[in-house]
Formats: structure tokens, sequence, C-alpha cells
């Protein structure tokens, strides 16, 4: 394992650039979302996300957990669809199982990222492999773990190894047939399209890995 | 648009101004949740509360009293509440000694998701607070629809509410008062009919478009499309098929008592409800079906919309009692 851990300012960067391309993004991933589904994600995201940036400062910051928790709060509240409770469950089952942590070693990213893909596949119904965003995350999750076991190399380079993993799905799941969400509606249509879920984890965790890096 | 409205966005709180300061004596207000609690409450009783939307008064927030709801935290119109409503709700009910809280939600996918995590938050917080769930899903006339999956939760409603605070106010366990909710949930059938569309105050345009000469024949308490739209017909074509839908949902026997409701949807005056009301009693006769309770009026609503729902909720000696209980809120002695 690692030996380094991320501290409670870097896990502050990660939210915030997250925030920054969701909100950079907001016509992107719409437009994404308006090849099978119903154009709104890329907005809605987006809305929630705001919301994150220009509550920041008033966020209990006490611990990672219980800043994780407001803003799974800001995001369920202003984020519209079914893309509130499951961006929300992100940050709710992380900030669960970081409450009082003010750093974080990979085993417990492992452990809340898994944590949070469950209560995802619980709230939206979602199965691995039906083309959502849990896809992305559970790529995510098992490359972090496979880096964890490994003990091998740094915290960074084990997060960049997830976010290929991550960046790799979109191209894998793309000859998928959504199952999951507006894009099911479409069927076998869904062949060859991006899911923009996937997409948008992909670009968060390749953004966070340069904004760690800087 | 023509409303009653100071800043359309600041409907529902101003709404809630209102009922605050009409209540003083039995109400608190807590305006940044949308919550509404009972100002004197009652202790080692299973706490109830519930969400919804707004739009639909006077649920919920006009039901909360005894012998009712304990509290309530309604989203915005015809928006499930956001799940710090419900975790926020929960902490409050939780600082008095309770035998558990029951979260009772409609069955819409929204609601039920911020419900879902709601509940999850406050069990992390609040570890040694049990909370039970009554989910509600009256509604005969679609399966599936605009925003649920499976049947919505409707005026129906009104009488899990009533039956399982009578049970909770005698002092019964949360898992009974839970056993009660699912018995009448099981027991309650609805449909509606809607005349016209409303218009939400922060949209500023109806829900939906519907002719002069239209009615929409099974349709939500968010104007969701039901079974068909539909010509204007007498009264007595639709109460046949509106009660035809409802009561063939569930076997029924001769002699089987029942409670019927009347709900307007906002729009209708009290003497159609009632005109209604004769059709519906004549053909519970029909059948056999003795009406024990009957209920005409407005219970669950869609703003202004013109329109009326029918429930029927069959009863037995316990849910009888439980409807018979006393009961006192802002609005309404039952």
């Amino acid at each position: 394992m690692p030996m380094e851990t991320l501290s409670q300012a870097q896990v502050d960067t990660v939210v915030l650039t997250m925030a920054d391309v969701a909100i950079q993004n907001e016509a992107h991933f719409s437009e994404l979302d308006g090849v099978m589904g119903d154009a709104d994600f890329g907005v809605s995201l987006a809305a929630g996300f705001k919301v994150v940036k220009a509550n920041w400062a008033s966020f209990d910051h006490s611990s990672i957990g219980s800043a994780l928790l407001d803003v799974s709060k800001a995001i369920t509240a202003n984020t519209g669809g079914t893309s509130g409770p499951v961006w929300g469950t992100l940050f709710m089952r992380t900030g669960l199982a970081f409450r009082g942590r003010t750093e974080l070693t990979l085993t417990d990213i492992v452990t809340g990222l898994r944590s949070a893909i469950e209560g995802i596949m619980k709230r939206g119904g979602a199965q691995l492999g039906d083309k959502t965003l849990v896809d992305a995350l559970d790529a995510i999750a098992t490359s972090l773990a496979d880096s964890d076991a490994s003990g091998q190399g740094t915290l960074l380079a084990a997060f960049a190894k997830a976010a290929d993993a991550a960046y790799a799905m979109r191209e894998t799941s793309k000859g998928w047939i959504a199952k999951r969400g507006r894009q099911a509606n479409t069927g076998e249509r869904s062949i060859d399209t991006y899911d923009p879920g996937i997409v948008a984890v992909g670009d968060m965790a390749q953004a966070i890995v340069t904004a760690l890096s800087a | 648009m023509k409303k009653f409205v100071d800043d359309p966005a600041l409907f529902v709180h101003d709404m809630f101004e209102g009922i605050y300061l009409a209540n003083q004596d039995t109400l608190e207000w807590v305006p940044e949740y949308n919550i509404l609690y009972r100002k004197n409450m009652p202790q080692d009783k299973v706490l109830i509360m519930q969400g919804s939307g707004s739009g639909h008064e006077p649920a919920h927030s006009m039901i909360v009293g005894q012998g009712m709801l304990d509290a309530c935290c309604p989203g915005n119109v015809f928006a499930a509440p956001p799940m710090d409503y419900v975790l926020e709700c929960t902490k409050i009910l939780a600082r008095t000694p309770n035998k558990g809280i029951l979260h009772l939600i409609n069955n819409y996918t929204g609601d039920r998701m911020a419900w879902d995590m709601g509940k999850e938050m406050a069990e992390a917080e609040l570890p040694d607070q049990e909370i039970g769930v009554v989910i509600v899903n009256d509604d005969v006339a679609v399966q599936d629809s605009l925003y649920t999956v499976g049947r919505r939760g409707v005026a129906g409603n009104f009488f899990v509410i009533k039956a399982c605070a009578a049970a909770a106010e005698q002092g019964k366990s949360l898992a009974e008062v839970v056993a009660v909710g699912e018995k009448v949930n099981g027991w309650i059938r609805s449909m509606g009919i809607a005349l016209s569309s409303c218009t939400p105050p922060a949209k500023g345009t109806p829900i939906f478009e519907i002719g002069d000469d239209e009615i929409e024949v099974g349709v939500g308490i968010h104007g969701e499309p039901g079974r068909r739209r539909d010509k204007i017909r007498p009264a007595s074509d639709i109460m046949d098929e509106v009660f035809t839908a409802v009561a063939n949902d569930l076997p029924y026997e001769a002699g089987d008592r029942v409670a019927v409701m009347i709900n307007g949807l906002g729009g209708t005056p009290i003497s159609e409800l009632y005109l209604l009301y004769g059709l519906a009693a004549k053909r519970c006769a029909e059948r056999g079906l003795v009406i024990a309770k009957n209920y005409v009026g407005e219970y669950c609503t869609s703003l202004e919309m013109q329109g009326f729902s029918l429930t029927l909720c069959k009863l037995d000696e316990e849910i009888e009692g439980y409807l018979n209980a006393p009961a006192a809120i802002p609005i309404r002695v039952f």
C-alpha cells in the first residue's frame, strides 16, 4: 500500500475540481444526453455543483466527512431529476464513511467508493453493465483496490491509473445497450453512443489527477 | 395566470407563514425546511411524519395535529422534499422520547429516493432512533406513470394517516403501526377525473392543456396523464366508470363495510362533490356495500384543478375504530 494519505485540503481540491468540470461542461454533457436522453443532464449537474461552490464556505469543514455530507445535501436539493439522488448518494455514502476523518488512506478511499457504488445501485436500481456512471465508478474503485493490494507506487500514480480506467470505460461501454435511466428508453439505439454519466465521471477523474499534480 | 401571490418563488413559504400564524397555539414552524410540527409533542408514542409535495393542501401542511400527523416537511409545489427536509424533520421528532418514527411516503420516484436518503442520513446521525416506513399507492388508474414505478399515492393517503395516527395515539409499537398502515394501504383504492388543469405559481403556466369539452380520465395529482382523454359526459356516466374501476380492483363481498371519500381536486364546488357522493352511494348500495363512514370535501388537491377523486377504503372493526378516533387539526376535526 502506498504510504501517503490524502489530506483534507486535497479532498477539498477533489470536490471543487468535480464542480469545475460539471460547470465547464454544462453544455457538452447536455449535448451528450440529447443524443439518446432528454438533454438536461449537463444543466442539472451544473446547477447542483454551482450551489456547492457558492455555499462552500458555509459547509461544516470540521472533517472530510462533514463537508462531504453538506455537499451531498446541496447536490441532492439542487440537481434536477434522478441525478440529484444519484450524485447526492455518492457524496452521502463517502461522507458517512469519512466522518470525523481529516486524512484518508487508499484503503479508506476504496471502502468509501464501494459504499457509494452500493448506495447508488440500491437507490437507482442500476446493475453493473447497465451503462450508467456506476460502471465508471466501479472501474475507478477496482483500479484503486488493485493499486492498494499491490502496495506499489504513489497515491497519485494510483489515481492516474484509476482515471485511465474510468476513461477506458467510456469506450468499452460505448457498444453496450443502456438499461437504466432515460437512455434505456431507446433500447438498441443506445448502442454506439456515450453515456453522459460515464463521460462525466471519466472527465472528473482526469481533472482530479491534473489538479492534485499541480 | 391570476393568483393571490406576492413573490411566486416564496408561495410555499408564505402559505406556511399563514398556517403558522393561524395556529400558533398548536404548531411550530421551521421555515428553512418547510417543517410544521406539533407544539406540545406527545411523548412515548410512535411519531408520524409525511412530506410529499406542496400544492395538495390540506395534505400535508394543514393536517398536523392530535390524531393526525405529528410533523410534515413537504417540498415545493409538486416537488418531493429534498432529503435534508426529511433529515431535519426526523431529528426534530427524535428530540421527544418516542416509540419510533414513521415515515409515510406517497409512491413517486422522487419522493422514494429523497425519503430513502433522508432516512439513511437520520439513521447515521441517530443510531438509536427506530424509523419505520409505509408506502402509499392507492391509484388504480395506471400502473406506471410520469413520476412513478408502480401505482401512485393519492387521496387514499388520508386513511393511512388517520389509522396509523390513531393506532399510535393508543400506544401501539412501531411495528404495529406499520402493520396498520400496510393493511389500510392494501384496502384503499382511488381514481381521479380532471375537468381542468392547474398552474403552479412559480411556473406561471398550466401543467397541461385540456379543451373546454374534455376530461382527463385517471388524472394524477400532479396533472400526470391517466388512462385517456375523453369528452365531458353526464356525471352518472363518469361515476359509473370511476366506481367500477375502483370497486373492481379489490375483492368485495355484499355486506362489506366501507368508507367512501369524494375528494375535490381544488376547484370543484362542494355542490358538485355532494352530487358525486350521491352517485357513489347509490352504486355502493347496488353492490351491497355498507357505507360506514363518508368523507366529502378537499383532502388531497392539485392547486385549483377542477375535478374529483373517488376513494373506497374497506373496513374491519379495527380500522373503523381508528377512523372514528378523535383528531384535531388546523382545518377540520374528524
